[in-house]
């Protein structure tokens, strides 16, 4: 919370945030006059405390000040004009406050038992601070309303199909029940300012994509349609973020000219400027540029075949089904125009999506089972606090038969009770939401970065009132079985004979929440179990190519500086050299986009030996263009023939490499050396393959490898950047990345550089999603794991302590005291056997749950199940181990005297 | 309304007796009444926004403080306190009151005995 800058109105700043987020604490009567006032006392308070946890204590402090100011002022007997509140002679009036004698007596009650408070409040606050976290992920990624106008009135029109911008102008134009589809495709530009090159990320959009969104830019004007018409629309809207990086936030940017190349046009005019905070759907781009299409060209001449999104609005009093049956037929329509390029599955799958999910998109399940899981850890200290309070509450019978003795209704009792609890649940649900801030800047750390939405969760209203909400839940669900208990005790108990039928009936109720606890227990280090399997069955998974001492870095030294294809080939030998020669290295090449990335160039491919039919849809290949010996630096594996060599020239004989896969999609059995292959059309130049290389799990860890294409840069028309991979002898490559660097600007200063980043990294964020929720879950077991242990240990306790006169006679009979401490050992065993075997039943039953996001790893696994049994029984034991003991020390004599 | 009776008010909390005396020696606001507060407890005491404003609040509600001008260019986010006569009445009748029984335990010389 604290934000640690220094100066007074920080300070003044940060106190504001502070009384906003806690609002719902703060005494009516305060808020409404005296606000601006506490603020300034408590930035005075910021001001004088001394470093980082100077400040946190102040926060602390500041916290209890509210909550204990609320309690008492809710409390107090309404005082008159004249009373001072503490010496309140304490006469009649008390009797209108209603149930605040019973809040009293629950408070002094508390105090006089300080353990029992820390205890309960304390394994509490590890369960709600554990659920506020999760919970502020998932109302951020999944609950939280989109920043758009109307958004859940926005869908995404056919994911998982390419568009062009021809089919983007049918589908709005065939389609009744859609309005502004618009597409979006994310491209890499270089804008140079003076001596330095940039890249950066645009989104490349229909002019009406900020209208669809029902946002526009804050400086400047929007995108019109005339920009998106051909050769016209040399314009630009910038990010707020790189207005203030590139421009300093100058606001005569607009109507600027600068040199941005990668699309179209070399300069671009800025029209606009985003406003800060503005949310894109997707990615976050650096800039927006328009697409530019030919609004005459039809869908099959039409060459744009790179619009990865599209969005569009739903017409009015139009359902979501209706528009997609108008969008089935439409695609029907459009594949009859151009059956080469749609196959019926492409058909099939032309739905439309809501657009809250359609981002969250992987996201969904991993979230849900997290909070799942989190969930189960709440129920699970519920019940742990229940037991503790039950525990407790043996020891008060006395106390409590006495008040029933004297009159008290049972009503009276279960509210004294109920308040007890409720005192607990909402201290221990303020702690847990400040303990809530760290578990969730911890989160976001491990969160996949895939997506923006997951670091814009923060503890916010919705998550407070969430967590209001669970003070009152778990207050009652640890309360309840308690209150209902305390208050059956007859009067009779006061006179002692109670005791032991009381006390049995406690037992079975703790018992059997200690079998709940080790069943829940059970299904969550299930779940953590077969994560962890899942995360080292895809590390373990051969990425296909040698990733350590592997470095990566995007280098783009734009278009116009090389501006024939053979000086570009130039430019990146002389690079490779350069770097092939620094100390360290072993190795040097490139590739234009390396494996583990997001990104991908898919071509229609025409195989040799192979003529599609007339309707029939053209595979398209991935595709790849390296620079001589990338196989070897890499550590990709050579099945047949050669690589690539500098003899293969712009003026030698076109020649390609595949992939395995491709070799056994297309030549199945037959070697594929000789053959030739084609990219875009029949009529294209052919490629000769001279050599097989290995697979390459060129999407992370987790999808299998597909057909690949490897073409030599030097023989490729395109003028694109590259990845410059670089081996390294020993150790971390991160360590020799600035030398490069330097090595790269020695052989060409303007060259822009982005993405430096270990192979071993970028492979890893392709397990960044199972490795998330590997860790979420283990995490989640280990506390339910703990917290079974504590049910456990508390459980056995309580049955010694009860039991101690009959260990005595035992022992004073004759029985050994190992045989005793078997006994309650047996005893102990009582409810965590049919604990194990539910928590096994209840994890087969959830196993289907986990399904998607397991990898190699069978939901029902047996090794997992079975280690999970033998954790438990192991970690039950020892927690039963110590208080057994403590049956067979028990003193005969000393019982015997008592008794 | 008939003038209230200032006994009636008597005894005060310690906390409010310690505001009633700082604005006894002119008018002030928040952060400057912690600030004289804590340095005549000598550090044995640490004040907090809510507690503070719930005893200033009140103090105005029963007429023994109540909200002044502020000076010329001061933080206008401040409020000003000033004590109203009745509350310098309180405040003097309290003062009595804490040294009777000042007088009292010294005669028992408590302290010396520990």
């Amino acid at each position: 919370m604290a934000d640690g800058t220094p100066g007074a109105e920080a300070d003044r700043e940060a106190a504001r945030r502070f009384y906003r987020r806690l609002a719902f604490l703060t005494p009516r009567t305060l808020r409404d006059r005296w606000l601006l006032d506490m603020e300034e006392v408590l930035a005075y308070r910021l001001s004088k405390a001394r470093g980082r946890r100077g400040r946190a204590w102040v926060w602390v402090a500041g916290t209890w000040d509210l909550l204990r100011c609320a309690l008492e002022e809710r409390l107090k007997p309404a005082s008159p004009i004249g009373a001072t509140g503490v010496n309140d002679p304490g006469d009649g009036r008390r009797s209108v406050m209603g149930w605040s004698s019973e809040a009293r007596q629950a408070l002094t009650s508390l105090k006089s038992s300080p353990v029992f408070v820390l205890t309960a409040v304390g394994t509490l606050t590890l369960g709600i601070g554990a659920a506020v976290a999760t919970f502020s992920l998932v109302y951020a990624v999944l609950l939280a309303p989109l920043p758009y106008d109307d958004a859940d009135r926005i869908v995404a029109v056919w994911p998982e199909r390419n568009f062009n911008a021809a089919m983007v102008r049918e589908t709005d134009l065939r389609v009744d029940g859609i309005r502004d589809a618009s597409g979006v495709s994310f491209w890499t530009l270089m804008m140079r300012e003076g001596e330095v090159a940039t890249e950066l990320t645009a989104a490349v959009v229909s002019p009406h994509h900020f209208g669809l969104l029902g946002t526009r830019p804050a400086l400047g004007r929007d995108f019109v349609s005339d920009d998106g018409l051909p050769g016209r629309g040399g314009v630009i809207i910038l990010s707020h973020d790189l207005w203030i990086r590139s421009f300093g936030g100058d606001p005569d940017v607009i109507g600027r000219t600068i040199t941005i190349s990668g699309a179209d046009h070399e300069r671009r005019t800025v029209i606009g400027v985003m406003p800060e905070g503005h949310r894109p759907v997707m990615r976050a781009p650096e800039a927006w540029i328009p697409i530019e299409a030919d609004p005459a060209l039809s869908i099959a001449a039409d060459d744009t075949w790179w619009v990865t999104e599209r969005f569009a609005r739903l017409a009015p009093g139009v359902s979501l089904e209706q528009a997609q049956a108008q969008l089935r037929a439409a695609a029907q329509s459009i594949k009859d125009e151009a059956p080469t390029m749609f196959s019926q599955e492409d058909v099939d799958r032309a739905t439309l999506r809501p657009l809250g999910g359609y981002i969250a998109g992987d996201l969904t399940a991993p979230l849900y089972t997290a909070f799942g899981a989190v969930a189960l850890v709440l129920l699970i200290t519920c019940a742990n606090v229940s037991n503790l309070t039950l525990a407790r509450g043996e020891a008060r019978v006395r106390a409590l038969a006495v008040r029933a003795a004297l009159g008290a209704a049972r009503r009276r009792i279960v509210v004294l009770l109920l308040f007890e609890s409720l005192f607990i649940g909402v201290a221990a649900a303020t702690l847990g939401t400040l303990l809530s801030f760290a578990l969730l800047r911890g989160l976001i750390a491990l969160a996949p970065d895939t997506l923006a939405r997951l670091t814009e969760a923060r503890i916010d209203t919705p998550v407070l009132l969430f967590a209001l909400g669970l003070a009152l839940v778990a207050s009652l669900l640890s309360g309840l079985v308690p209150a209902l208990r305390g208050s059956t005790v007859r009067a009779t108990a006061a006179l002692g004979g109670g005791r032991a039928e009381s006390g049995r009936r406690t037992g079975r109720v703790t018992q059997a929440l200690v079998a709940a606890q080790v069943a829940l227990a059970v299904v969550v280090t299930t779940g953590s179990g077969l994560m962890l399997r899942s995360l080292t069955t895809l590390l373990s998974e051969d990425p296909g190519l040698q990733a350590e001492g592997l470095l990566t870095l995007r280098v783009n030294p734009g278009e116009d500086r090389y501006p024939t294809a053979e000086e570009l080939t130039l430019f990146y030998e002389s690079l490779v050299d350069e770097i092939g020669a620094l100390p360290g290295v072993t190795g040097a090449s490139a590739i234009h986009i390396v494996p583990g990335r997001a990104d991908n160039w898919s071509f229609p491919t025409y195989p040799e030996g192979h003529r599609y039919a007339e309707d029939e849809n053209v595979i398209t290949t991935n595709f790849r263009a390296v620079l001589p010996d990338y196989f070897e630096v890499a550590g990709i594996g050579l099945l047949q023939g050669r690589t690539f060599s500098r003899l293969d020239r712009r003026d030698t004989e076109r020649v390609v490499l595949v992939n395995r896969a491709f070799a056994e999609r297309w030549w199945p059995g037959e070697s594929p050396l000789g053959r030739t292959v084609r990219v875009f059309s029949t009529e294209a130049e052919p490629y000769r393959v001279v050599g097989v290389v290995d697979d390459v799990r060129q999407f992370g860890y987790d999808r299998a490898p597909s057909p690949e294409l490897y073409y030599l840069q030097a023989q490729w028309d395109w003028q694109i950047g590259q990845t410059l991979v670089v081996r390294f002898a020993d150790g971390d490559p991160m360590r020799h990345a600035a030398l490069v660097q330097t090595a790269v600007h020695g052989v060409d200063s303007q060259v822009a550089i982005s993405q430096v980043e270990s192979m071993e990294s970028v492979l890893g964020t392709s397990a960044a999603t199972t490795r998330f929720l590997a860790f979420v879950l283990t995490a989640f077991g280990a506390l339910a794991l703990a917290l079974g242990a504590v049910g456990v240990f508390g459980v056995t306790s309580y049955a010694v302590g009860r039991r101690v006169p009959e260990y005595g006679v035992r022992i004073a009979l004759g029985a050994s005291r190992e045989s005793v401490v078997r006994v309650a050992l047996a005893r102990a065993a009582s409810p965590i056997v049919p604990g194990l075997a539910v928590g096994i039943g209840l994890a087969l039953a959830a196993a289907g749950l986990l399904e998607a996001a397991l990898y190699g790893v069978d939901p029902v696994d047996p090794a997992t199940l079975g280690f999970v049994t033998v954790l438990f029984v192991a970690v039950s034991a020892l927690a039963a181990l110590v208080p057994a003991l403590r049956a067979g020390g028990v003193d005969p004599i000393r019982v015997l005297n008592r008794g | 309304m008939t003038p209230a009776d200032p006994t009636r008010f008597l005894p005060l909390h310690a906390l409010e007796f310690r505001i009633l005396l700082v604005l006894r020696r002119g008018k002030s606001w928040g952060s400057r009444i912690v600030e004289e507060i804590e340095e005549r407890e000598g550090g044995r005491m640490t004040l907090y926004p809510a507690n503070l404003y719930r005893r200033v609040r009140d103090l105005v509600k029963r007429g023994l403080i109540e909200e002044t001008d502020a000076p010329e260019g001061s933080d206008p986010r401040r409020t000003y306190l000033a004590l109203t006569p009745l509350g310098r009445e309180v405040t003097s009748l309290e003062a009595q009151r804490l040294r009777s029984l000042v007088h009292e335990v010294d005669a028992l010389d408590l302290i010396t005995d520990g």
